[in-house]
């Protein structure tokens, strides 16, 4: 039974916290979190504000190895389905003609306020000129728009960048259903040089950190 | 890595080059990622599916959070398995960490410290007050000093002042030594329903003080 005296929820959350409830008191605890907003608060108030106490347990260098045992039961999980393509540069030459024929097709005025976009990509499907996503980047923000393009049925698009002489690409983010992906706080200098992908996953992204799905869009970032 | 920076005229990119070189160097790693380096928002990255975002983590915060179980199970074996489940529920549940809620190095925390609370318990190894392991305990008579020095340390430290010695005691034991009611009853030479009864007392106090 959860308190409802905030005074008495709070102890007992402040408990919880300190690992001092009984194996039954705690499963209480956590079954009643997510719908508690109240308890919710507490317990992270008490995770905050204790933590300090944390630094007093000396730091100390784990025995070698465990990085290796955590990645491998991470690939386990979930096995990479990546297409052998995404490690070859090949494609990305072609995906760049393809972009020069778009670029040609498309004229992209974008005025440039003081502290407004650094890059501006514009992806497309290699088969077709047509732009399906419009991404700007800059002041540690990326934007990402879809333009005219929906993922399949039950699926969703997810926004990769393709760094030069990195092989593999960096999950940015899944596309919300309003087709508008916002990466905040982003490093977005680094950008320079990189290519953007869209690929195609499950509702929650890839389950791998690596495109699973095919690559419908792709689309260099350019300098504003 | 030159591809990227060479002749760029931004700065955080110039001052970047180093440390993403050195780190290219030591493993294969996304450029992206390794310029990321807060523990928010690579937590925020493992939570989009990054890979390399967790190895980042584990880089960055692996010995202090090995220290923390470390101090809880008492054994470097157990303490490792810790370690290495924690981080594996650091990826499954890094979709769901809201920044809003706390900083992440405490959520980081609090999923290590459960870990190892689970499992010195599930091995039932109790820690007799006789352990001589027991001798380096985090309780200390200078605890209050040795809590940082960091802003948000200051009210603890402030707050933990004020209560009694053998309510702050206790905090102190269960929090960083994951010490039991009866194990800090032992520790401390008061009965357990006494013990009990000021822990929560403590926490009240402790409550009032830091909302203040």
């Amino acid at each position: 039974m959860i308190p409802d005296d905030p005074i008495d929820r709070s102890a007992l959350a402040g408990e919880y916290v300190l690992g001092l409830l009984d194996a039954d008191e705690a499963r209480e605890i956590e079954q009643a979190l997510p719908s508690q907003d109240a308890l919710r608060g507490e317990v992270a108030f008490w995770e905050n504000r204790l933590h300090p106490l944390a630094a007093l347990a000396p730091a100390s260098d784990p025995p070698p190895g465990i990085w290796e045992k955590i990645s491998s039961k991470i690939e386990a999980a979930n096995p990479s389905r990546l297409p052998v393509w995404w490690n070859n540069a090949a494609p990305w030459r072609w995906t760049t003609a393809g972009l020069a024929a778009a670029a040609a097709a498309l004229l992209l005025v974008v005025a440039r306020p003081p502290t407004g976009p650094h890059f501006v990509g514009v992806l497309n499907a290699p088969s077709e000129q047509a732009p399906s996503f419009v991404v700007l980047g800059g002041h540690r923000e990326i934007v990402a728009r879809a333009a005219g393009a929906a993922p399949p049925a039950g699926r969703a698009f997810e926004l990769w960048a393709i760094y030069p002489n990195v092989s593999r690409p960096q999950a940015l983010g899944v596309i919300p259903a309003n087709g508008v992906l916002r990466v905040k706080d982003f490093p977005t200098e680094i950008l320079a040089g990189a290519s953007l992908a869209v690929s195609v996953e499950p509702p929650g992204g890839s389950p791998t950190g690596q495109p699973t799905g095919p690559v419908v869009f792709v689309g260099k970032l350019r300098s504003l | 890595m030159q591809a990227i920076c060479a002749g760029t005229v931004f700065p955080a990119c110039n001052g970047r080059r180093g440390f993403v070189r050195n780190a290219m160097a030591d493993h294969e790693s996304d450029v992206a990622v390794t310029a990321l380096s807060s523990a928010a928002t690579l937590v925020e990255a493992v939570g989009r599916g990054s890979r390399l975002a967790l190895k980042r983590l584990y880089d960055l915060e692996s010995r202090r959070l090995y220290g923390i179980a470390l101090r809880i199970v008492r054994r470097p074996e157990v303490a490792a398995d810790v370690l290495q489940e924690a981080f594996i529920q650091v990826w499954q549940n890094a979709g769901s960490y809201a920044p809003e809620r706390g900083a992440a190095q405490a959520w980081l925390t609090g999923i290590v410290r459960f870990r190892a609370l689970d499992a010195v318990r599930k091995s039932r190894r109790e820690v007799l007050s006789d352990d001589p392991a027991l001798g380096d305990s985090a309780e200390e008579p200078d605890v209050i000093e040795r809590i940082g020095a960091a802003a948000e340390a200051g009210a603890l430290r402030r707050c933990l002042g004020l209560l009694d010695d053998v309510q702050r005691r206790s905090v102190v034991l269960a929090f960083v030594d994951g010490l039991t009611h009866s194990q800090i009853a032992e520790r401390l030479a008061q009965p357990l329903g006494t013990i009990k009864g000021r822990i929560r007392r403590g926490l009240a106090a402790l409550r009032d003080c830091l909302e203040s």
